[in-house]
């Protein structure tokens, strides 16, 4: 497991942001999903080093990011996008990333030049590499942020809510480009949108009110709310949600009455449910 | 296509790493666009070396020249990197420089009407340095700062490269407002050992607290202490010989136990970092 978090517990003040969570992550792409304020970005701020859990223990491939020197090295083999990841507007995006590479402790100049072309090529930036950040659009400059971040190949890639802001085309690049990063690497990343996780994920992680609710597959769990979807004219009493669709038929998402007219659940009626049910807990390993 | 080509001597300096810059840059021009020369050096030279030279063009006139201070920086001996660090700085960005300025230059004007205000600038002018070197770090005012915070660069090395190139920028500011003042010219000055003493102070607390909280620290500590003083006239106290004597001892000593612990200490430069 690249990622191996147990326990942790985080509090800022009176509001506990984490509490108590065991989270693993290796190969492929590990979603957190879950309303705002569930927890999701500070598990993701103490995946990437940046904050420590107020208790529990966190390994980070194979090291314990409390020790100093363990923490260095995996911050060699890290790439992280912030959740509000902010730019030095007046660089240009070649100027930015190269900053970035230097962070990174890219010494020698043409080496990291390179690498810096290398990412602004993958995230399909070439043709705007000279540009200032201020002069970009919100979609390219989540672009940029994605790019430092793939800086010198990172075995483990932290995205916190990669594809917030986005328009739909943007967003399937985005996936594109996730997916294809996750191909033996290990990525954790966030997202309050279940089209995103159901596209990308191959496990998730639902977070809601700093603990974790469910762990295992997206199909594992759209496979929660089988039996729990029906179809009528009306919306049901009955129903925890209830909503029109395009054909004037209603969803209804809870546990149905008798003689319901079931139809197959999607990953987003799992996750309506699990969020309607605030002690439910279910862990597929 | 061009019509004219490097001439064979040319070629052989150039491929060789001995032609003279002047030289060199035109035949690198040249290479850009020319085939036929291309080839004529790689006669020359082994095609690593060929690849070496053909690398270091592309890269010149691919990644972008580097911005004005950055170019000043590398003209003083900064390495390039360092001078990219600099360049991130938020505190070095012009509104805030401006805002230090603007202040002192208020305080200057004030000064001249009321002689005690002439005193309390020398207690506030170690401030506006410890304040750029606190914010350079700050959450809300360097927007990478988590970007930063999870890279491998060490954390000490930053804060000596900011704080370097703060001071750098800040000092002359305010001792320039100093020269303003009326009155006793080595008044002007006075406030520079203890700056340099507050710095130091403030660097080796960050060992155990964010650079926002160790200058706030060091800077109420300071306000504190020689306000009443130098309300009171007696300046000497605060900016005496013996105290100059002492800021110069916290400056050395906060230098040296930096430069023996930098390979094991871990600095704050984050809120959990
Ligand atoms: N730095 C912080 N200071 C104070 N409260 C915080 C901080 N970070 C997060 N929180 C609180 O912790 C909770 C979880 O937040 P967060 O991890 O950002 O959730 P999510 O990313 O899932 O939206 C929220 O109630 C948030 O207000
Ligand atoms: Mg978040
Ligand atoms: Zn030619």
């Amino acid at each position: 497991m690249t990622v191996r978090v147990r326990g942790a517990t985080k509090s800022f003040g009176r509001t506990t942001a984490l509490d108590s969570v065991d989270l693993d992550a290796g190969q492929g792409v590990t979603g957190l999903l879950g309303p705002n304020g569930a927890g999701k970005t500070t598990l993701l701020r103490i995946i990437a080093t940046v904050l420590a859990p107020d208790r529990g223990t966190v390994r980070l491939l194979g090291r314990d990011p409390s020790r100093p020197d363990d923490r260095t090295r995996i911050r060699e083999r890290l790439g992280y996008l912030p959740q509000d990841a902010g730019f030095h507007r007046g660089f240009t995006v070649f100027e930015f990333v190269d900053y970035v590479a230097i962070l990174k402790q890219m010494t020698d100049r043409r080496a990291r030049h390179d690498e810096v072309r290398r990412v602004i090529g993958l995230t399909g930036l070439a043709s705007v590499s000279a540009k200032r950040i201020r002069a970009l659009s919100g979609g390219m400059r989540r672009r940029v942020g994605l790019a430092q971040a793939l800086l010198g190949d990172p075995e483990l890639l932290v995205l916190d809510e990669p594809t917030v802001g986005l328009d739909p085309e943007q967003r399937l690049r985005f996936r594109e480009m996730i997916s294809h990063a996750g191909e033996g690497r290990t990525v954790v990343l966030s997202s309050h949108q279940t089209e995103d996780i159901a596209a990308l994920c191959t496990r998730i992680a639902v977070f809601h009110q700093g603990r974790v609710r469910f762990t295992g597959t997206p199909n594992e769990l759209t496979a929660q709310a089988a039996g729990r979807v029906w179809a009528g004219t009306q919306r049901s009493a009955a129903a925890l949600a209830a909503w029109r669709t395009g054909d004037g038929v209603y969803r209804n998402v809870g546990d149905p009455p008798a003689g319901a007219e079931l139809i197959p659940p999607t990953l987003e009626d799992a996750y309506l449910l699990l969020m309607g049910e605030p002690d439910l807990e279910v862990t597929h390993s | 296509m061009t019509v004219w080509h490097l001439d064979p001597e040319a070629i052989r300096r150039y491929a060789q790493g001995i032609a003279p810059p002047g030289l060199a840059a035109s035949a690198e021009a040249h290479l850009m666009k020319c085939v036929t020369c291309r080839d004529a050096i790689a006669s020359h030279v082994d095609t690593r070396r060929v690849e070496a030279i053909w690398h270091e063009v592309v890269d010149r006139v691919d990644a972008p020249r580097p911005s004005w201070p950055e170019r000043m920086l590398a003209r003083l001996g900064v390495g390039e990197a360092t001078a990219r660090l600099v360049a991130a700085t938020p505190t070095l960005r012009g509104p805030w420089l401006l805002g230090i300025a603007g202040v002192l230059a208020l305080s200057v004007w004030a000064a001249q009407v009321d002689e005690r205000l002439l005193r309390m600038l020398l207690v506030a002018a170690p401030l506006g340095p410890l304040a750029g070197v606190a914010f350079a770090f700050a959450g809300g005012l360097d927007p990478t700062r988590e970007i930063g915070l999870a890279a491998p660069y060490s954390g000490l090395r930053l804060l000596l490269i900011r704080t370097a190139a703060v001071l750098a920028v800040t000092v002359p500011i305010v001792a320039a407002a100093g020269l303003a003042l009326p009155g006793s010219h080595w008044l002007a000055a006075a406030w520079l050992l203890p700056t340099a003493g507050l710095t130091c102070a403030a660097l080796v607390l960050t060992a155990r607290m964010t650079p926002v909280v160790a200058v706030g620290v060091v800077a109420t500590a300071w306000v504190l202490v020689t306000t009443p003083t130098a309300m009171a006239g007696h300046l000497d106290v605060a900016f005496g010989v013996g105290a100059q004597i002492f800021w110069l001892a916290v400056a050395v000593g906060g230098g040296l136990w930096l430069a023996v612990t930098r390979n094991t200490v871990t600095i704050k430069l984050g809120r959990s970092g």
